[in-house]
């Protein structure tokens, strides 16, 4: 396959998760953001492995970062929505003027 | 055989603050005797290593790496550093089941102290620098918390902290100069860096050495990073005794005599250790002359006797140096208990409270100006012979300035001892406060030590030849004991230092006559009672410290999108100067 076309989705996904951390303010947005960047790092990952001829291995770690990059995930949402109902807003901003 | 005295001594101070911690607060009886039991068996088990010195690593940890192997070598230097810490270590152990006694929390002040027993015996006896940073750094963190063991009380807690950020800068130094010389050699072995120091270019080689000497002088608390020590007396003194005059201080000097081989041949450092050792001798006998809180003085007067040594490596005179290390631990950690017996027993610590005392606690009278004799330099003392040796190995090698320098810190030493024992034990009692007897264990440790006030300096030619047999890259050539002996007495130097001495109990004596002179020198004092400014200049770099702070803040702004923004912005940089580089 080729690499530079790989490379060039990895940038590009790797964009859009950035743009949306950029301008979102949701909880669960900015949550949804931070699994499209891991994305990206993860195709940037393989791709690595492809070109050094250690597809095995680089795939191998990609498994795991999934693995932990859902359990990163499931715990940001579950603390999206304690914030929710604690604090009766998804909004960032509106939650660091909360700090003392 | 050897392997193991070397891992009991470390791991039974260690084994012991597990076993006081575990056994709990509500059995006080018990933590007493384990803390106890532990400390004297550490103590035997470092006075057995003594006579299976060697220069081999005898114990060895593969760990294999960029790590190396952990190694311990017991030569000569170590094991008598190793005994001196565990030895005065159990006795300030002995001397505090009385000093403690009815403590709410004996489990984690003895667990410290062993702990600290164990790392300052870890830190004299391993033979890879990588182990000597983090020995080091463990000694720092124990000092912090022992310092700080009364918390509910503020000054308590800002005495540890100076001593832990200024120790820690220190350390900063070591691990840098620890970093580059396992860049060069490609070990941390000591041995392996003082075979070969050439294989750093000169100017490297300069920086390690001034980072050492940096790292020693904020440990030993030389001057300009002394201001630590005196705010360190807010420790029980037990703790004082221990660590901020027999033992951890003295890893500053240990340092400088451990890579005095390699960094000797560096421009400038000779004489900046001797320019270090005279400032540190002169000026805090000064402030120790004017200090009004006994432990002060004390603290002031450790500062000082630390410089002699200093001064002692500068000079090149190894031995003296870390002969007088082993009497100023001796007759320092003898001042600093019977001080606690006194301060514990009436319950201040101002000098011009006190008087008059020595009717009430001739015991602790006694062994007190035993100490302070020895402090002063009075013939049969073990602080006589170290000093003098000291004193004349600076005449001979070192430049006659700075043994000017140290002769008059010599007198000051010997009047502001007079002065101590004069204002604490003689004249009119000033404080309204009854004081009762000490206690029998603190008779016991003190009486101890007195003994070993009165017979340490036997040791000299025992002591030299161990560190002429086990130093190989010292070329030391130390005289028999005997030898050491007659050359002090009938050296012309000891003359001029014993009438110096002199000169400065005459002064105490006839002070009112001469109370003319202390007038017109009172500026002097005034800047002397001042820390001559040290204190000031550590306060500002504190003031500055918040202030920056207190600016940066404002780049935190707590939102989201904006730190997102710093992310994108830095990911840019890194990238143009990648391109720009490659």
């Amino acid at each position: 396959m080729n690499l530079d076309i790989l490379l060039v989705g990895v940038l590009a996904i790797f964009g859009i998760g950035l743009y949306g951390l950029l301008i979102t303010r949701n909880l669960i947005k900015v949550v949804v953001a931070l699994q499209i960047l891991v994305k990206a790092a993860l195709l940037a990952l393989v791709a690595a492995g492809e070109a050094s001829n250690q597809l095995n291995l680089s795939q191998s770690i990609a498994m795991t970062v999934i693995v932990a990059d859902t359990v990163v995930a499931v715990i940001g949402l579950a603390l999206a929505v304690q914030v929710k109902r604690v604090l009766g807003t998804f909004d960032t901003t509106l939650l660091s003027k909360l700090r003392g | 055989m050897t392997d193991i005295l070397i891992i009991l001594a470390i791991g039974l101070p260690w084994l012991g603050a597990l076993a006081v911690w575990l056994v709990g607060n509500k059995r006080p009886e018990q933590q007493h005797l384990l803390a106890v039991i532990f400390a004297v068996a550490a103590g035997l088990a470092a006075l057995l290593l003594i006579p299976s010195y060697s220069d081999a690593a005898e114990l060895k940890i593969e760990v294999g790496s960029v790590f190396g192997d952990f190694t311990f070598v017991p030569d000569g230097l170590g094991v008598f550093l190793a005994a001196v810490a565990t030895v005065v270590g159990s006795l300030a152990v002995i001397f505090s089941v009385d000093y403690m006694h009815g403590d709410a929390e004996l489990g984690r002040y003895y667990a410290l102290v062993l702990l600290f027993i164990g790392s300052m015996v870890g830190l004299v006896l391993t033979g890879s620098m990588l182990l000597l940073f983090i020995f080091w750094e463990m000694t720092a963190l124990c000092s912090y918390a022992l310092i700080s063991f009364y918390n509910d009380d503020p000054k308590a807690v800002e005495g540890g902290i100076k001593a832990l950020v200024i120790t820690s800068l220190g350390g900063v130094g070591m691990m840098i100069g620890a970093l580059i010389i396992y860049a060069y050699v490609g070990s941390y072995e000591i041995s392996d860096f003082l075979a070969d120091p050439e294989a750093l270019p000169s100017g490297v080689l300069g920086v390690v050495a001034f980072g050492f000497l940096a790292a020693a002088a904020a440990k030993s608390a030389q001057v300009p990073f002394h201001t630590w020590l005196p705010g360190a007396m807010e420790a029980p003194s037990p703790i004082s005794a221990l660590i901020h005059a027999a033992t951890m201080v003295n890893a500053g000097v240990y340092l400088l005599v451990r890579f005095y081989p390699a960094f000797e041949d560096v421009e400038g450092w000779t004489t900046a250790v001797i320019l270090v050792g005279l400032l540190s001798g002169l000026l805090s006998a000064l402030m120790a002359l004017v200090a009004q809180d006994l432990k002060r003085a004390l603290a002031y007067s450790t500062v000082s006797q630390l410089g002699y040594m200093v001064y002692a490596v500068g000079t090149g005179a190894i031995f003296a140096s870390q002969f007088h290390l082993l009497s100023h631990a001796v007759f320092k950690a003898l001042l600093f208990l019977s001080a606690g017996a006194v301060i514990h027993s009436v319950g201040t610590r101002d000098m011009r409270q006190m008087g008059g005392l020595g009717k009430q606690m001739p015991f602790m009278r006694n062994v007190f100006i035993v100490g302070a004799l020895a402090l002063a330099g009075l013939p049969i003392l073990n602080g006589f012979w170290s000093k003098e040796l000291v004193l004349e190995g600076g005449l001979e090698e070192g430049p006659v300035w700075a043994y000017a320098g140290m002769l008059i810190g010599a007198g000051i030493t010997a009047l502001y001892s007079f002065r101590m024992v004069w204002l604490v034990f003689f004249g009119e009692p000033r404080g309204t406060t009854h004081a009762h007897d000490a206690g029998q264990y603190m008779k016991l440790a003190t009486g101890i030590l007195a003994v070993g006030t009165f017979t340490t300096w036997l040791l000299a030619g025992v002591f030299g030849e161990l560190l002429e047999d086990s130093l190989p890259y010292h070329h030391l050539e130390v005289e028999t004991g005997t030898k050491i002996i007659e050359d002090v007495i009938t050296a012309p130097a000891t003359l001029v230092a014993l009438g110096v001495v002199a000169l400065g109990l005459l002064g105490w004596w006839f002070r009112k006559p001469l109370s003319g002179i202390a007038e017109a020198l009172s500026p002097v004092g005034d800047a002397a009672a001042n820390d001559f400014g040290f204190e000031a200049v550590n306060r500002q770099i504190v003031h500055w410290t918040k202030e920056a702070a207190t600016a940066l803040r404002a780049t935190q702004t707590g939102y989201l999108n904006w730190n997102v923004v710093g992310i994108i912005g830095g990911l840019i940089a890194v990238l143009v100067i990648l391109v720009l580089g490659a």
